[in-house]
């Protein structure tokens, strides 16, 4: 039971914290300040208890749809609102009203991964510590998990950080970009599974070069969204989504370029 | 109104007539699987109801099948699957992974 609760944690907590590093590194970078970090914190704590414990009535929801569709929705959140960021986070014209868009943005896309993350941790934990003979290990293991999580996502934001400036903020756009682009394909996988979209023929099997069970995998899976059987929706839309980021994020940059002429 | 619920109702019908998924049930209890293999046909889209005996939450997930999800205890849950190639497709519990495996055989 233990080893289970540290991976399962692990799992679920170095998504959001892989997501949060690179926000909170990219926050600094673009100096509008980390406060926003903890409304994110506690709306995303209010948000992840309210679906817990509302996850019944969400499953049944929609004829069964329920939980794929809100889980989904999440995720898609997140791409928006990272959409938003690429596009006020590479303008060149600085001001306080794109500021605060532009931390509102980052405390709504954190606060909806810590919601579809939370949500998971919190049913299992409390789940399991009902259970008299599993709670030690539940707590122990679940601790472990969200330790060994969180210090890969210190690990990641340091680096960040120590990186020169320019290439600094490049990286972070780049990496939250792919999060939330992999955030989107995840979420066609939720929807093809109540038949909500058309689950098309696996596209490629990369499965012998990289198992989803393998660690490299599951890191992958965790950061990236990683899919090593891939339906043709699921490919599709993830290149679509990946293309919209770089676009907006040329385009932006670019633009910045024409502001400096005139 | 008693038209358009008649409407509706042979609408909801031939959609159902149509599609024509076929269901098939799994029971989680002890934290095992029953059954532990499922034989559904290949090539077909096939509904999955995953019923939920114990009293703790179980995941079902599948890396083949490309499918999670979340069932509280004593609770139901659907899952759409396929169409599959004939093969084996392992399934677990991710929250009991040690017992609770599955696996669903196309054919």
């Amino acid at each position: 039971m233990l080893i289970n609760s540290v991976i399962l944690i692990l799992r679920e907590v170095l998504e959001a914290a892989m997501l949060v590093s690179v926000l909170l590194a990219l926050s600094l970078n673009l100096r509008v300040g980390v406060r926003w970090f903890f409304a994110a914190l506690v709306f995303g704590a209010i948000g992840t208890v309210v679906f817990a414990g509302s996850l019944e009535i969400v499953t049944d929801a929609l004829d069964g749809a329920g939980q794929e569709v809100a889980n989904a929705a999440l995720q898609c959140l997140v791409y928006i609102f990272v959409v938003g960021i690429l596009w006020l986070g590479t303008s060149a014209t600085r001001s306080a009203s794109r500021d605060k868009v532009l931390v509102i943005l980052m405390a709504c896309a954190v606060a909806c991964a810590i919601i579809r993350e939370g949500a998971e941790i919190l049913i299992y934990i409390v789940g399991f510590s009902a259970v008299e003979e599993q709670r030690a290990a539940v707590y122990a293991g679940s601790s472990i998990g969200a330790g060994i999580g969180l210090s890969l996502g210190v690990l990641l934001f340091a680096t960040l950080r120590a990186l020169e400036e320019t290439h600094a903020k490049t990286a972070c756009l780049i990496l939250v970009s792919l999060m939330a682009t992999g955030m989107v394909m995840q979420s066609t996988m939720l929807l093809e599974q109540v038949d909500l979209l058309p689950s098309g023929n696996t596209l490629w099997d990369s499965s012998s070069l990289v198992s989803e069970q393998s660690i490299a995998g599951e890191v992958l899976y965790a950061v990236f969204g990683y899919e090593s059987t891939p339906s043709v929706v699921q490919a599709g839309i993830y290149l679509a989504c990946l293309v919209l980021c770089f676009v907006i994020g040329l385009y932006s940059s670019f633009r910045k370029g024409a502001t400096r002429v005139s | 109104m008693r038209f358009s619920c008649l409407l509706i109702m042979t609408l909801l019908s031939s959609v159902s007539a149509f599609a024509k998924t076929p269901v098939f049930e799994i029971e989680i209890r002890d934290h095992l699987f029953h059954p532990e293999e499922l034989r559904i046909p290949a090539n077909t889209k096939v509904k999955l109801i995953v019923h939920n005996r114990d009293s703790t939450p179980e995941e079902f997930e599948s890396y083949e099948l490309n499918r999670e999800k979340v069932i509280m205890g004593g609770r139901k849950a659907n899952v759409f699957i396929g169409p599959l190639a004939p093969g084996v497709y392992p399934y677990f519990g991710e929250f009991n992974p040690k017992t609770a495996q599955g696996r669903i055989i196309a054919e």
